[in-house]
């Protein structure tokens, strides 16, 4: 399969999930060719210092975005404490405090979503570790807008809540280990 | 069900015709969500939602009341309340008059939070204190200064991180009891802001879509926060340039954490820290 023609990646995770995304971003290529949008749960209150310790071993820079800020390749974009992260038309993000949703803010099914349908079959959805079932129903929607969708394998997980509730409403292009996903991400081009 | 883009146009549209409210130049997925979520609440087809809006202008005003956001809380990002007082509001302090317009105040949390803070400094008597949204509901509680208690002790924390403690000097602890601003009723969940701090500010309907300044007055300090993300470029460009016509020389800005000046306006200010000066 050839891994091309993709515009975006999307990852959400929570409990478990930072030293996946950390070993993610550390093996990923300086000139990764897309952007990529992290959706990851934290305490509302802790709002400085992740980007801080997420970049301590990412190849490419991470950055949280500002509203309307433009999504350039090989970077990666948090979204900020207690806002949610939107992806509009025209890669720009936008964000919004809106209620919280699967008790979450940022809700990873709103940034799944939204990213879904701005990028359609051009964008991989990943979902990770985590302890509540955000992220699989904005999983279904990558997957019905003809995205690829990856579930990290929940044996792995260090919490399964997340990852099986996504596999239980989507039929997953991929059940990957963090190396397989590492793999993955490494051939698009 | 979801909205679809035609949906969406058809919505705006039917708003832009039948009433003075333009939402074209919102932020397209927030908007789109709200109106899912709008459809959903009152378990009406797209179709009907728009009869209802051509037929009943009541409803209309209802639509968009439950349209916009209205997350706030006291003394929201700590950080930026420090900035406020130990930075941005002592610029001001020796103005005869210190004008601050709320746009965007919602349900007056913030509004409350400049109140007490003024009054920390002493500057309580010479400000004059204006707040402003689309939503004459949220304008309605904000005048009651009454919030539920039990959902909101976080209030309390932010509280504590803006008037007793300093952040430059960790010995500095001033002991401000909270029954000086406010009074906390657990039984009926209820915090009630004291009345002296009620009868300050000037509530006023504002729709930065359409109006000027409808405040006649210059402002030394305009918060706008987290009101802008729902707007699309061309729209916060335009807010941006109401902002500043309407600052004072040295005047700033203050937004919310995650907002910022895309665009032209953006050689127009000066950011410092957190809050934006006029050129």
């Amino acid at each position: 399969m050839s891994i091309m023609n993709y515009k975006a990646v999307i990852i959400g995770g929570s409990a478990g999930s930072f030293q996946v995304v950390t070993k993610i971003l550390s093996s990923l290529p300086k000139t990764f060719p897309v952007p990529v949008m992290l959706c990851l749960h934290r305490l509302k209150h802790v709002r400085s210092g992740f980007v801080e310790a997420l970049s301590l071993k990412s190849n490419i820079p991470i950055e949280e975005p500002y509203d309307k800020d433009q999504l350039k390749p090989g970077r990666a974009y948090l979204a900020p404490a207690n806002y949610h992260l939107y992806i509009e038309l025209a890669n720009r993000v936008a964000l919004s405090t809106e209620d919280v949703v699967n008790h979450s803010r940022p809700s990873i099914d709103l940034s799944l979503i939204t990213a879904a349908n701005a990028y359609r079959e051009k964008l991989i959805g990943i979902i990770l570790s985590g302890a509540n079932k955000d992220g699989a129903f904005g999983l279904k929607k990558v997957h019905d807008c003809g995205g690829v969708t990856i579930v990290q394998d929940p044996n792995e997980c260090e919490v399964k809540t997340m990852t099986t509730s996504a596999l239980q409403l989507t039929k997953a292009d991929f059940v990957y280990t963090t190396d397989q996903i590492i793999r993955f991400l490494q051939k698009i081009n | 069900m979801t909205v679809t883009d035609q949906d969406f146009q058809v919505f705006v549209f039917a708003l832009k015709s039948t009433s003075r409210y333009d939402f074209s130049q919102y932020s397209e997925k927030s908007l789109k969500r709200r109106l899912f979520k709008v459809l959903t609440d009152h378990k009406m087809s797209m179709n009907t939602l728009i009869s209802r809006i051509k037929a009943d202008y009541a409803f209309v005003e209802q639509v968009v009341k439950e349209i916009t956001v209205n997350t706030t809380e006291l003394f929201r990002d700590p950080q930026v309340w420090q900035a406020l007082r130990f930075s941005i509001l002592p610029r001001f302090k020796n103005n005869t008059v210190i004008n601050i317009w709320h746009s965007g105040c919602s349900t007056g949390q913030e509004v409350y939070s400049m109140l007490i803070l003024l009054h920390e400094l002493d500057l309580f008597d010479k400000a004059k204190v204006y707040a402003t949204d689309i939503n004459t509901d949220v304008i309605e509680a904000a005048k009651t200064g009454e919030y539920k208690y039990r959902f909101n002790i976080a209030y309390l924390d932010n509280f504590d991180k803006v008037i007793k403690e300093n952040p430059y000097n960790y010995e500095e602890y001033n002991d401000v009891p909270y029954n000086k601003y406010f009074d906390i009723d657990k039984t009926n969940d209820i915090i009630k802001m004291k009345s002296f701090l009620r009868e300050k500010p000037v509530f006023k309907k504002h729709d930065l879509v359409l109006d000027n300044n409808t405040l006649y007055v210059k402002f030394d300090l305009i918060l706008c926060r987290n009101v802008i993300i729902y707007f699309n470029y061309d729209l916060q460009n335009r807010v941006f340039e109401l902002y500043h016509q309407n600052l004072y020389e040295n005047g700033c800005m203050v937004l919310g954490l995650h907002e910022t000046i895309l665009g032209l306006n953006a050689a127009k200010f000066t950011k410092k820290g957190h809050a934006y000066y006029k050129n």
